[in-house]
């Protein structure tokens, strides 16, 4: 089902070029590069690497809540608009960058991320009702997918981490987002459910023509998923105290 | 709108979820702010029943002038018209000043000292009629038990004179108006218009009174011995002591013991207020630090509302909402601890008061006051506390753990 860019008709949805992250601390620098980087609607990611490389930068500066250090095109594109992300962050126009998240995104995190006074359902529904929108039984019937049933009414305290993962999919995919990004969602989980989970996200993503854009370390487990892997790699300056990862695709 | 209400009630859904923790607050917050009502409540109500018992009695802001002097009309109204004199009227001689008193139900005939009193006479309680004229006069309580008459009663009043000879008796005819309770003036005592002392002067330096048809040679000119006279307050004793002093008229008044209750109320008013404001730094940092502290171990589920599309603006009512829970339910409790230690107080110490009096005591104002500072002090905390989480970037609180 991966989609080759130079057939594609329709534009992309992210459109990324010349995009730098540079971090520095206690003289151990990290700059992390895109020279050109284009996602189209409907495209499953993979981007594989070991931690520390720069996944989770880039997923978060794709999440419109990391700011780049240099871009020279940083451009969303969805419902026919086009989005300047690039301008936005420069005119530090963070409540427009929250509503594009409130409406467009799902995030996955490593680990579950859910806010431990709601319980399941409201941890579900949570991404649904900042946006206003009514029970139309999306929560349950994603709960019933994600085997989630018999919790709804717990708290996150009381589930598995794997459960938690399941919840963390469930609200990011209940106000069927354009696209989800996911970052590790299952390094917490032993691998024998992280196989399962990560299944079963793709196969929902799937069936709801969403784009994804999941990160991992171990590529084994996610290639029979039919992913579009990213390239990257990363260069270490001679003294170890400078990286760089360079990611296009 | 829509997203206000929701940090609203996803703040309250986490104040009450950490239910433990949020008593703590609650807890740390009554801890300082209970104590310091008390403290408050014992400085009010200690020196405010002393002050109260001072402004009450009237005796406390009596001037009085010692010896006899010689005093014109003229001056007497000047002094009436200064603003810290409530009182003033003239006195004549106080050997004139008596009057023999008659009853139809008493046996015995009373003398009784004539006081001069008129409209505003602090010793006649409000609701007293006045005296007016020369039959209309008010009696002290002692005095209208001895006549065993009241309100409404006629007397008979007698004085006599030695006039060209002779031994001369007139009579008076009286109507008691009012009665002066005992606590207020305990000697035997009449209390009659300006123009009665003067007529009871005059009849016996053998003048006429034609008012009451009492013959004589024609009055000269009139100079009062004395006055009586009050402060409008006892603030504006020493003032008026002072001034009386520097024309050379010793007074007797009940300065010292207002300067002492005075004293005693910046004493204690400076003891509070340094108690009160090392409470108040303490409770200010105490609220401060909890709820920079509660913002620092949130950072992480208020970055999760922020990545699922919450505004910035909106992150910060989150700390503020809890803040407020925290210093509603705070000052609930410390007013709860303050009500029944001054409960236990005043039941404590209820021998030795009056009726009314309490000494622990506070004003509906105080419990705003306290609600107000409490209020202001944790939005401000909150506010600070929330624009550092708001400020950091939303990322940065994601993967910590």
């Amino acid at each position: 089902m991966s989609h080759a860019p130079a057939t594609e008709p329709a534009p992309p949805i992210y459109e990324l070029k010349n995009v730098v992250k540079t971090r520095a601390s206690e003289g151990y620098g990290f700059r992390l590069r895109v020279p050109s980087l284009r996602i189209h609607p409907g495209e499953k990611i993979a981007l594989i690497g070991e931690s520390g490389c720069g996944k989770s930068t880039l997923l978060d500066m794709l999440a419109f809540v990391l700011q780049p250090t240099r871009c020279e095109r940083f451009v969303f594109r969805v419902d026919e608009t086009d989005q300047d992300i690039a301008g936005a962050w420069k005119r530090r126009r963070q409540n427009r960058l929250a509503a594009l998240r409130r409406r467009h995104l799902g995030y996955v995190m490593q680990t579950g991320g859910l806010l431990p006074y709601l319980t399941v359902r409201e941890n579900i529904d949570l991404s649904r009702r900042i946006l206003g929108m009514k029970d139309d039984g999306t929560v349950d019937k994603l709960a019933r997918e994600l085997g989630l049933d018999r919790h709804l009414k717990k708290y996150p305290a009381d589930l598995s981490t794997g459960e938690r993962q399941r919840v963390a999919i469930g609200r990011a995919l209940a106000h069927r987002p354009a696209i989800v990004i996911a970052d590790e969602p299952t390094a917490s989980v032993d691998p024998f459910a992280a196989e399962r989970i990560m299944a079963l996200f793709m196969e929902m993503v799937e069936e709801r023509n969403i784009t994804v854009i999941v990160a991992s370390h171990a590529w084994r487990h996610i290639k029979q998923l039919g992913l579009r892997r990213l390239a990257h790699h990363t260069r270490r300056s001679k003294d170890g105290r400078m990286a760089e990862t360079v990611v296009s695709g | 709108m829509r997203q206000w209400m929701q940090t609203f009630a996803l703040a309250t859904r986490d104040y009450f979820h950490e239910w433990q923790i949020s008593v703590c607050f609650v807890l740390a917050l009554a801890a300082v702010l209970g104590p310091m009502m008390v403290l408050f409540g014992l400085k009010f109500g200690i020196v405010g029943s002393m002050i109260d018992e001072l402004r009450e009695d009237p005796a406390k802001r009596e001037i009085r002038p010692v010896g006899s002097g010689r005093y014109d009309g003229a001056w007497i109204e000047r002094l009436a018209r200064r603003r810290d004199v409530a009182f003033v009227v003239p006195r004549v001689r106080s050997i004139a000043a008596t009057l023999e008193v008659a009853s139809d139900r008493a046996a015995r005939i009373l003398p009784l000292e004539v006081i001069p009193s008129a409209e505003g006479d602090p010793l006649l309680p409000p609701g007293t009629a006045v005296p007016e004229g020369f039959d209309r006069v008010v009696l002290s309580a002692s005095a209208a038990r001895k006549l065993q008459v009241g309100v409404g009663d006629g007397l008979t009043g007698s004085l006599v004179r030695r006039y060209q000879g002779r031994k001369e008796r007139v009579h008076l005819p009286l109507t008691v108006v009012g009665v002066v309770p005992a606590r207020v003036f305990g000697r035997d005592a009449l209390f009659a218009s300006v123009a009665l002392n003067e007529a009871l002067e005059d009849f016996r330096d053998g003048h006429a009174v034609p008012a009451l048809g009492w013959e004589g040679s024609p009055p000269g000119r009139r100079t009062y011995t004395g006055f009586r006279l009050y402060a409008r307050s006892i603030y504006d004793v020493a003032g008026l002591e002072a001034a009386f002093e520097r024309r050379g008229i010793e007074v007797r008044t009940q300065s010292a013991d207002i300067a002492t209750v005075q004293r005693m109320d910046q004493t204690l008013s400076a003891i509070y207020w340094a108690i009160a404001l090392i409470g108040l730094a303490g409770f200010s940092l105490s609220l401060g630090a909890s709820l920079w502290a509660n913002v620092d171990r949130k950072r992480r589920e208020l970055s999760v509302l922020r990545l699922v599309g919450f505004r910035t603006g909106d992150i910060v009512w989150f700390p503020l909402v809890q803040s407020l829970y925290t210093a509603l339910l705070g000052w609930a409790l410390a007013v709860a601890i303050y009500r029944a230690a001054a409960w236990g107080i005043n039941l404590m110490l209820a021998p030795q008061l009056d009726a009314a009096q309490q000494v622990c005591r506070l004003l509906p104002e105080h419990y705003a006051v306290a609600l107000g500072l409490t209020l202001g002090a944790s939005v401000l905390a909150a506010i600070l506390a929330g624009l550092r989480a708001a400020r950091v970037e939303p990322s940065e609180g994601l993967r910590e753990l």
